[in-house]
């Protein structure tokens, strides 16, 4: 199986961790930047406030003139502290202080007003000044304005502004090219495990996954995996040699059976009537063995743990010779075989053993579907997979019978009449399950459409 | 002609043994694989008939042995093991042809006449193929009988070839299934009869003297009824 790096738990955990790292950086700049930005703020109003308030207390002390002549003293505060003042009449006309005119149309509702000034540099570049203000009214109708420029302040938080996008950006980024390379690490390990897995499963259990010996989690994981293919290749190993030993010693017997029916049947002396009894007897011989051997058969592809000499099969070329073999028995029952296939349909596999596979199914359909009936073999390409269909028009299977009847010895009423070990499908699954293909058995409205899926060669 | 029986179930050897004398076949018998080996080795055999399980030595590895030696004998290997790779293992090993036991002793003969033929019948391939006055043309792809073209399919081609290679001669329906199919398993309906008598009534049907004969509890021989009796 190959596996993309962008889909990996690795991947989408770095990248929510990532997501959450991010999260939090911006929390704290952002929080530090609106700090920072408040106090400056506060700062200039505090200046500004003390300002005003001792500019009040000589009003109140000397009246207008002499807050004017304190206005008139701190004329050109512009080019030093960056501080302007301006006194206007109830008509908003100036009477004191360094500003020209009055910098807002009408008055500001609010009493903190920003305002941009423009003033030369000594180079004449005229250049726009932020201001912040805030704006006295004596009971006399006389309004103060006293403001800063906040020139410094602005450009300070402005870059501290853009310092802390750049910090999120730049720690989304490794968050995220460090993910990716943490995903496109523990991606190759897992795809090396994955491709031994599927080499054992495919057969070879000499292979094992490789342990580091670091101890960390994919040690452990490699460790119980190889432990469970060592105990697994034991089995596999048990279980042949028991097999083969057990169809020994069932054969065994039956073949001396066979050897001493047919030995007297050949004496001079056995005559018709004994000679008849003997072949009566031989051929119920020919049915425990060829159920014993059916038996044999789905044990070892239920115990196999890989297709035996598997080679490149082309089922449409299996189901034409397999259609070739069965047609004239089924033109001898009165029934249709037709053979439809699509090129391309390669799959690995044991060619006998699929053409067993298709002969149970074909002998099946020859014994249930009656005469006029129609037998039809397909196979076909569906996305990625080869199928192989075999459809009839006979009585079918009812749904809640059909996975029932893959079980060994199991009939349906009514088929009991009908000769037979009832373990064809029995056998037809053990196979396809050892080839890997999907076995399913449908409705054909009517009949029975059995469907097998392969992994496409 | 002289065969060679490995096997150590004594009874059925017994069996085989028999039934292989009465068939007109002189048999020596040996139990074990080792002292099996020397014989097959040391003596003029003409076939060799071995078990696949053999005490103190494998008929498998038997078989190879005999090979890497030079020794061209032809094999019948027997087993009771019968699964597919079985078989594709007890061929590759070197054996000319694989019985899975039980088998009907019928089937053990006519593979015996029929590696018996193989190894004595002269290299040359053979262009055509005649009995009585049914003649098959291998290069032609044409079959004429009396005179007169008969018209088969190409199944049908390979059935009655595969007769006439081995005219006089009972071959099996397993051995049919195996050559003209190559298919190994045992099909529950008697679908070889039905091609078979497809074949006969092509073959014969028309024609005065039958060739085509079905040789009960056996198989199918084709031949010259006149002559050969």
């Amino acid at each position: 199986m190959k596996i993309n790096p962008l889909r990996t738990s690795a991947f989408r955990l770095a990248l929510g961790y990532g997501l959450i790292f991010t999260l939090g950086v911006s929390a704290l700049l952002g929080s530090i930047y609106l700090l920072t930005k408040t106090i400056l703020n506060d700062e200039v109003d505090a200046v500004i406030s003390a300002e005003l308030e001792g500019l009040v207390d000589e009003y109140r002390r000397g009246g207008l003139s002499q807050l004017g002549d304190e206005l008139t003293f701190r004329e050109d505060s512009w080019g030093t502290t960056g501080a302007v003042y301006l006194l206007v009449d109830r008509n908003l006309v100036k009477e004191g202080g360094n500003l020209q005119t009055w910098p807002f149309t009408g008055i500001p509702s609010e009493r903190w007003a920003e305002f941009p000034l423009s003033a030369r540099r000594p180079n004449d570049d005229l250049v726009r000044h932020p201001v912040r203000a805030s704006i006295f009214l004596f009971p006399d109708g006389h309004r103060l304005l006293v403001g800063m420029d906040v020139t410094q302040e602005r450009r300070f938080i402005a870059t501290f502004r853009t310092a802390t996008l750049w910090g999120i950006v730049a720690t989304a980024l490794i968050g995220v090219l460090a993910g990716s390379w943490l995903s496109r690490r523990l991606t190759r390990r897992v795809q090396r495990a994955a491709e031994t897995c599927d080499a054992i499963v495919g057969g070879d259990l000499t292979r094992r996954l490789p342990v580091r010996g670091s101890q960390d989690e994919f040690d452990a994981l490699a460790q119980a995996v190889n432990s469970m293919v060592d105990r697994l290749a034991e089995k596999t190993q048990v279980l042949r040699a028991s097999f083969d030993s057990a169809a020994h010693d069932l054969r065994a017997p039956l073949y001396r059976l066979r050897g001493r029916l047919e030995d007297a049947a050949r004496s001079p002396a056995a005559d018709q009537q004994l000679r008849d009894r003997i072949d009566a007897s031989l051929q119920e011989l020919d049915h425990v063995q060829r159920t014993l051997s059916t038996l044999l058969q789905i044990a070892q592809a239920e115990s196999a743990i890989s297709v035996a000499n598997s080679a490149a099969v082309d089922l449409g070329e299996l189901a034409s010779d397999m259609a070739d073999l069965y047609e004239p028995a089924a033109r001898d029952r009165h029934l249709a075989l037709t053979v439809q296939t699509d090129p391309g349909c390669d799959v690995r596999g044991n060619r006998q053993l699929l053409a067993q596979v298709v002969a149970n199914l074909i002998e099946n359909a020859l014994k249930y579907v009656p005469a006029g009936g129609r037998i039809e073999l397909r196979t076909e390409r569906v996305g990625q997979r080869s199928r192989l269909t075999i459809a009839d028009d006979g009585p079918g299977i009812p749904e809640s019978e059909r996975q029932h009847v893959l079980e060994p010895f199991v009939r349906l009423p009514g088929a009991t009449a009908i000769a037979g070990t009832g373990l064809g499908l029995s056998l037809v699954a053990a196979i396809a399950r050892l080839h890997q293909a999907e076995l399913k058995l449908a409705d054909n409205g009517p009949g029975l459409k059995v469907m097998l899926d392969f992994r496409a060669a | 002609m002289h065969l060679l029986l490995i096997e150590d179930d004594q009874e059925a050897a017994q069996f085989l043994l028999r039934g292989l004398r009465e068939s007109g076949y002189t048999v020596d018998h040996s139990g074990d694989g080792r002292e099996g080996l020397f014989q097959a080795t040391e003596g003029r055999y003409d076939l060799i008939i071995t078990d696949r399980m053999l005490p103190h030595m494998d008929g498998l590895a038997l078989v190879k042995f005999l090979r890497e030696q030079g020794v061209g004998t032809p094999v019948l290997v027997l087993s009771a093991l019968g699964t597919v790779d079985d078989r594709v293992q007890g061929l590759k090993s070197g054996g000319d042809d694989y019985l899975t036991k039980p088998f009907a002793f019928s089937e053990l003969l006519a593979r015996v006449e029929a590696l018996l033929r193989r190894s004595t019948a002269p290299d040359a391939a053979p262009t055509r193929l005649k009995v009585c006055d049914l003649e098959m043309d291998l290069l032609s792809r044409r079959v004429m009988r009396g005179g007169r073209e008969i018209d088969l399919t190409a199944r049908e081609f390979k059935l009655l070839e595969f007769l006439l290679r081995h005219a006089g001669q009972v071959v099996t329906r397993t051995m049919l299934l195996e050559s003209v199919w190559d298919l190994h398993f045992d099909p529950q309906t008697n679908l070889i009869d039905v091609h078979m008598s497809r074949l006969r009534q092509a073959v014969d049907r028309g024609f005065g003297k039958p060739l085509i004969h079905t040789v009960r509890g056996a198989g199918y021989v084709i031949r010259d009824e006149d002559q050969s009796a």
